[in-house]
């Protein structure tokens, strides 16, 4: 008999099916077998890098230590602004602007906090681009020894700047240092130590400079509004405030006369971080809109107040269309430094630099030069010439207060106070606020074993 | 169909001779119990063989009982399946099902290609029928229809906004910074669960200040699915359930079915739902008087409060006030024949948020099809359209004041941000934007185009009584293009004070996912013994192709919106590529319904491995003992006691790209320079590891009204990939690792009871509980803060630590009272002690039924800064109040604590949710009128969703993550989007 439900059902045409179905997974196979190893598509890697270091590839590795220079840098000039009483960061989103930097009640500085995690970490980065541009040049085969000891210099320039820009935030809580291809940086070690190995560093690329050449476009050299400036100078006006935070006041000196200092030149002269609208670059990050009332940077009224009359750098504010008050701050003007989301932010510049040696020649005794480099300052402001006591304590006085509005907004203050033990003078806005000293170390590096 | 005679040549070469001898035809029809209507598919087999038929349209089958076998079962999806004896001589048997009211007789997956019933599996396997996830009421997403559903699992809504953005994890925490999402499966098509970040952070600033993250608060893509066209979803929680998924199932498995048409009448369902969406809770705001205003704002506060004369303004109500109408109309026609069954829906809603201008738009259109096309062939396919449009508005933390959030709570109440009589919105003094300006002017949206389609195709290429085998090839694709424009008009207030006023955002995203199977089946059950065998055998690909650009422009020309029109474009392209390939085996032995082992292995490689020629194994075991039907039970009361217990381990692979160290650039001066990434790659990287026992107990008692599932469950996951911290000297901040290990124990008890059950009153009720204990066991880097943990120990983190619960919040805090700050403690958890759920369900007279659907977690906190930033800008609504009767006022109190203690920041978030209520009644025919013609059934209700929530927790919802989907990271609270409830009026016509 004949089921009427066959169990069993293997027609041609089914076989057919079947064959079809088979052939189809088969065609399929390289698909359901074969698998891709593929590099990176999002960019190229360390490893790609240090295999081929072509010239372009390094040049682009240069240019990138210049981009990533800027990176937290707006973090940067808030942690040592507000700690310096130049401004007040107030964001009604962020509360630890006016509370931890300036020691709001109890609150203290964090270790594990923007302010000092985001800096640190972004100078690092940089150094990191220069070591492995480092590692690049050694390994490359076709740039010729000029130009291979002008990348050394430039990058060695770089990381000596770096580092000197994360000992301003955390002093005496010293630096870790480390060195082209390593993968972890060696022991914390202290301020003064860590001025001398940032000085040897600078002296080392001073001496990759002279004679080298550049194989890749550079773009701090800022001719502001004249006079070029070769990365060799810039070298050594850094080299300068190095020394000067050493108190090695003949050092400074000496690096000066090697650098673009010019009583003559304007004072604008130097090297910047530079902004655009262009596509991949970034804007100017401590850029604020005028008269917010939102995210903003409201100058110390101390600025205004204590401001001498006829001083035109009082342009570096602006006047408020009202006072505003925000976590028990009141100010009526607004930091107006950076006017345009692509304003320039100094490294160094001529003004900075006229002003160091007035204060090294004033450490040293020689008061009529210090006083000749203070007046044309003062004469810049609008101001009259020096006419005060010539003494070290009171030219030092007059250079601090040039330094303090001179270079306004552009992160000096905190560290000219603290180098003079002057933080006590600080002005105190709210009854238990604190001045702090120094940042610490981020827990990054705190708790590393291998630290 | 004339048979050829070919064909009859191999019918009798190949059929079995035995069954010549005494085989017995037995035919009868299979009727609902409940009203007595055949029943067409109902399954019907000799157990312990392969022979089984179906009914046709009309309930009938006709089956060949070989000799010897005397008993038949009856089965089908909804009912109770019937063992029947059948007596000697007797040809006829009729069957009436019984509805299966608790779902005890449903097939719960084992397989890719296999499943068995419930009462055999070794495992816990949750099921969410169609009437639970979207019956009830109306749901926006099927990620926020799951909420409180599943047995197991933490489901956190991120926030309020329109479109999703929900946080499911399913026992516990698997991952620390892996993908921590389960893995979605639609009819065999692994869907795309992305959450693409829509780019405003290139206005809200959100990730420049203290963490990193995304805090752009994106939807996840599952939030695409409708929840209408769902049948059923399984969602295997653990490892010993989800290791046929392999390395991307270590957060579980959603297994998704989608409706089907039945052999039968063509049955039309029309649903119309309007509905009104509120917000659920305010925060309210400090009332300000004229000296208030001057002591906390100066003199500037104090003209600005007389310039509106003194007057208040309810802010919070202008912008979250919205009362916004929800509409969803859905369309279905199923049907068929014996051998092509079809399914068509279309759904179109349109809900509006609680912030005018926001809310969700979704159009759907799905058919699926099923063909016999000849006794060895199935077909089933299903394809489905959806487009979606989510306006979820500029909420949550920012940098710059712009969002409404932030601007809601940094404005005191005097101040008036309604536009006068020209239009013109004043500007906020007291932050950078008028939010209400933003949000009228600003227009923020993202649409996804989607297509998914999945094709299954079967072979039974083989059946004889005692074996069958089955070729099953099943393919999909997902893809989906999504935009996601933002346009920031040059009017608005933080625009114009900007140096480049006018931001244009445009992400535009397409995302590939394809999959395919290759499986065979083989079942065996030898002759005369109550043993049956299921083998299985197959290999998969899925691969997937990810491609994201995202632009923006500043300096807009004015009321002009293509990145062409602006003074600075900046330009992003992410791109990924990923293959995983896999071949798995599976065994299941089967004695009597009363032993079932089962065990199986699946090898998997994935080009996101370091090495990605390694395959990795991931296997798994299963036993199951039914007391009852091993004959060691004889007890009236005990319908079912079953043992079970399993193991199984899956994996998760690395994100893509942790094997690279990668350069990122940048421009300067026109010169593209090459700047290394933070995140120090790992070229070795392998996928974490879970590893699960499971165990538990299932018993139903007096006929099924009374079953109670208990599961206990050890998971352990090792080789973690851990995203540490490096110390930031080495240049990098982040690097990827393997190592460490995580544990999780938990509990699941569901117990389902029929109370009553008459013709006149039904009631069905279930209760949850469920608990999870997490715990680091081994970390084998320093203690760090969870990616998306928070903002630092001064508010409080959520830190990884080596003996610790991965979800402990941690934070600054004064032990000894001196005022001062001792350095960081414990003070919290994420994670809650327990949750449970109650879903009841009454039906009267079989026309009324209501159903009510509550949610309870206990314990938990979230550190709620909201509060912070408005006590920071004086607004808060108790900051004048002293609740702690201490003599200080609770704002200023709360602001000298900050930096001393983050106490205040933690906040209790246990919370009770009446989550859905549904009153429905089903019109009787006989009041159809002259429309009884044409209709079938009519069905009236009213439904509310998130009805009310008890909760200590001070602000809009204990449910929130500003930083979205985090591995472990949730719970941090940032002026978030409030949440909403729904109150619904529902119409269905069936034709």
């Amino acid at each position: 008999m004949t089921p009427t439900l066959p169990r069993v059902a293997l027609s041609p045409s089914s076989l057919i099916g079947v064959a079809a179905l088979a052939l189809a997974v088969l065609a399929s196979g390289c698909d359901l077998v074969g698998l891709d190893d593929d590099p990176n598509p999002n960019g190229l890697s360390l490893e790609e890098i240090l295999a081929d270091p072509s010239e372009a590839r390094l040049s682009n590795a240069a240019v990138g230590v210049e981009t990533s220079a800027r990176t937290g840098l707006g973090t940067y000039l808030v942690s040592v602004g507000v700690i310096g009483r130049e401004y007040w960061r107030v964001s009604p989103s962020e509360p630890r602007f006016t509370t931890d930097l300036l020691g709001k009640s109890e609150a203290t500085l964090n270790d594990n906090t923007f302010y000092i995690t985001t800096p640190w970490a972004a100078r690092y980065g940089t150094i990191r681009n220069a070591n492995t541009l480092l590692l690049g040049l050694d390994a490359n085969q076709t740039l010729s020894d000029a130009e291979k000891a002008g990348g050394r210099g430039f990058a060695r320039t770089w990381i000596a700047y770096q580092y000197l820009l994360n000992l301003n935030l955390t002093f005496e809580n010293g630096l870790r240092f480390i060195e082209p291809g390593d993968d972890a940086a060696g022991p914390i070690v202290g301020y003064g130590e860590s001025l001398d190995r940032i000085a040897a560093l600078l002296d080392q690329a001073a001496s990759d400079l002279n004679g080298g050449t550049f194989f890749f476009p550079t773009s701090l050299v800022r001719d502001v509004p004249a006079a070029p400036v070769d990365y060799g100078q810039i070298n050594r006006a850094l080299a300068a405030r190095v020394d000067a935070y050493r108190e090695d006041w003949q050092g400074v000196l000496d690096a000066l006369d090697d650098s673009f200092v010019g009583a003559a030149a304007p004072l604008t002269v130097g090297a910047y971080h530079v902004f655009s609208t262009a596509a991949g670059d970034i804007q100017n990050p401590f850029f604020f809109p005028l008269d917010g009332g939102g995210d903003g940077v409201l100058a110390h009224p101390s600025f205004v107040a204590d401001i001498a009359p006829g001083d035109e750098r009082i342009g570096k504010v602006e006047a408020r269309t009202e006072p505003r008050t925000f976590d028990d701050l009141t100010s009526a003007f607004d930091v107006d430094v950076y006017e345009t989301p692509t304003s320039p932010v100094p490294v160094v510049r001529n003004a900075e630099l006229l002003l160091l040696r007035a204060e090294a020649n004033a450490q040293l005794g020689n008061a009529a030069a210090a006083v000749a480099d203070l007046d044309v300052i003062r004469t810049a402001a609008g101001l009259d010439p020096y006419a005060g006591p010539t003494d070290t304590a009171a030219l030092i006085d007059e250079v601090l207060r040039q330094r303090r509005y001179e270079l306004y907004a552009e992160g000096h203050r905190w560290i000219d106070a603290r180098r003079y033990g002057r933080l006590g003078t600080l002005p105190i806005d709210r009854a238990e606020d604190d001045v702090f000293e120094q940042f610490p170390l981020p827990e990054a590096e705190t708790s590393d074993p291998t630290a | 169909m004339a048979a050829s005679p070919i064909r009859h040549a191999l019918v009798a070469a190949l059929l079995v001779l035995p069954a010549l001898a005494s085989a017995q035809t037995v035919r009868g029809t299979v009727t609902n119990a409940d009203g007595g209507d055949p029943v067409p598919g109902v399954a019907v087999s000799v157990p312990a063989t392969t022979i089984g038929v179906r009914t046709d349209v009309d309930g009938a089958y006709e089956i060949e009982l070989p000799p010897g076998q005397r008993r038949l079962q009856f089965s089908f999806v909804g009912f109770r399946t019937q063992d029947v004896t059948v007596p000697e001589g007797q040809t006829v048997v009729d069957v009436a099902l019984e509805e299966d009211l608790l779902g005890l007789d449903e097939v719960v997956v084992t397989g890719l290609g296999t499943s068995v019933k419930r009462e055999n599996s070794a495992l816990s396997v949750e099921t969410i029928s169609a009437r639970e996830l979207a019956e009830v009421t109306t749901p926006q997403t099927l990620d926020g229809a799951l909420n409180g559903k599943v047995t197991g699992a933490v489901v956190n809504s991120n926030s309020g906004a329109p479109g999703g953005g929900i946080n499911i994890r399913l026992r516990g925490i698997t991952t620390i910074n892996g993908n921590s999402q389960p893995l979605y499966v639609l009819d065999g098509l692994i869907l795309s669960n992305d959450a693409v970040s829509n780019g405003v952070n290139a206005v809200t600033a959100a990730a420049g200040g203290g963490n990193a993250s995304s805090q752009d608060n994106p939807a996840n893509r599952i939030a695409d699915l409708p929840p209408e066209d769902i049948e059923s979803i399984e969602i295997l929680k653990g490892p010993s359930a989800a290791a046929i998924y392999g390395a991307r199932a270590a957060n579980g498995v959603v297994v998704i079915r989608t409706k089907r048409g039945a052999a039968g009448t063509t049955e039309v369902g029309f649903e119309q739902t309007v509905g009104v969406a509120t917000i659920s809770r305010k925060r309210g705001s400090r009332a300000f008087t004229a000296a208030l205003a001057e002591e906390e704002f100066g003199a500037s506060g104090l003209a600005a409060f007389d310039a509106n004369g003194g007057q208040t303004f309810d802010l919070e109500e202008q912008i979250y006030g919205n009362e916004g109408l929800l509409l969803t109309s859905n369309l279905s026609i199923s049907g068929g024949t014996d051998r092509t069954q079809f399914f068509v829906s279309g759904i179109v809603k349109d809900d509006e948020g609680i912030v005018e201008g926001t809310g969700y738009e979704k159009q759907s259109g799905r058919v699926n099809l099923t063909h016999r096309l000849s006794r060895v062939f199935e077909v089933d396919a299903g394809a489905n359209y959806i487009r979606s449009v989510a306006r979820r508005g500029l909420t949550g933390n920012d940098n710059s004041g712009t969002t409404f959030g932030v601007g809601l709570v940094s404005t005191p109440s005097f101040i008036d941000l309604r536009p006068g009589a020209d239009g013109v919105y004043p500007d906020n003094p007291f932050n950078s934007a008028n939010f209400l300006e933003t949000r009228d002017l600003a227009d923020i949206r993202e649409t996804n185009n989607r297509f998914l389609g999945n094709g299954r195709l079967t072979a039974n290429v083989f059946t004889s009584a005692t074996q069958s085998l089955q070729l099953i090839g099943i393919g999909g694709v997902d893809y989906y293009a999504l935009d996601q424009p933002s346009v920031f008009p040059v009017d608005l207030q933080f625009e114009e004070a900007s140096g480049l006023p006018g931001t244009s955002v445009l992400g535009r995203t397409t995302n590939l996912n394809t999959n395919i199977q290759a499986l065979a089946v083989h079942a065996y059950a030898p002759e005369g013994r109550q043993l049956s065998f299921t083998t299985q055998l197959g290999l998969t690909a899925f691969d997937q192709d990810y491609n994201n650009v995202f632009s923006v422009t500043n300096g807009l020309i004015s009321d002009q919106q293509n990145l062409d029109q602006g003074s600075s474009i900046q330009t992003t392209q992410t791109r990924f590529f990923q293959n995983d390939r896999a071949l798995f085996a599976q065994e299941e032995v089967n004695y009597a319904d009363a032993v079932i082992v089962s065990g199986g292995v699946r090898i998997e490689r994935s080009s996101a491995n370091g090495d990605v020629g390694r395959y990795y194994a991931y296997p798994k075991a299963g036993l199951a003992v039914n007391l009852t039907n091993l004959g060691l039970l004889e007890s009236d009361a005990v319908d079912l006691l079953k043992l079970r217990v399993a193991f199984g381990q899956t994996g998760n692979t690395a994100p893509f790209g942790s094997k690279f160290t990668t350069f990122g650039t940048a421009t300067i001066a026109g010169n593209i320079g090459l700047d290394l990434g933070a995140q120090r790659g790992f070229a070795d990287i392998e996928p974490e590891r879970a590893t699960e026992f499971e165990g538990g107990v299932d018993l139903t008692l007096f006929n099924g009204r009374v079953n109670l599932e208990a599961t206990a469950y050890a998971k352990s996951i090792d080789n973690l990939l851990l995203n540490r911290q490096v110390p930031f000297s080495t240049g990098f901040t982040v690097e990827t690792l393997n190592g460490g290990q995580l544990r999780n124990n938990g509990v699941e008890l569901g117990l389902s009871l029929i109370p009553v059950s008459t013709d006149l009153v039904q009631w069905i009720s279930r209760t949850s509980f469920w608990t999870n204990r997490a715990e680091v066991t081994q970390l084998d880097v320093p203690a760090f803060q969870a990616t998306g943990g928070g903002f630092g120990n001064t508010l409080g983190s959520i830190r990884i630590e080596e003996g610790k619960s991965p979800t402990q919040i941690v934070g600054v805090d004064d032990t000894d009272g001196d005022g001062r700050s001792d350095g960081v403690f414990a003070l919290g958890d994420v994670s809650p002690d327990f949750q449970m759920s109650f879903f009841n369900d009454v039906s009267i007279a079989r026309r009324l039924r209501l159903t009510v659907f509550g949610h309870w977690k206990k314990g938990g906190e979230v550190i709620n800064l909201t509060e912070l930033l408005s006590d920071l800008s004086r607004t808060s609504a108790d900051f004048d109040e002293d609740n702690d009767g201490d003599g200080t006022p609770d704002g200023p109190q709360r602001l000298g604590q900050l930096g001393v203690t983050a106490r205040p920041f933690v906040q209790a978030a246990s919370y009770f949710k009446l989550r859905e209520v549904g009153l429905y009644y089903d019109v009787a025919p006989s009041l159809f009128g002259p429309l009884s013609g044409s209709l079938r059934t009519l069905r009236v209700g009213v439904s509310a969703n998130n009805l009310f929530t008890i909760t200590p927790y001070k602000s809009y919802d204990p449910e929130v993550s500003n930083f979205g989907n985090q591995a472990v990271a949730s719970g941090v609270e940032v002026a978030p989007f409030p949440s909403s409830r729904a109150f619904n009026v529902h119409l269905r016509l069936g034709l």
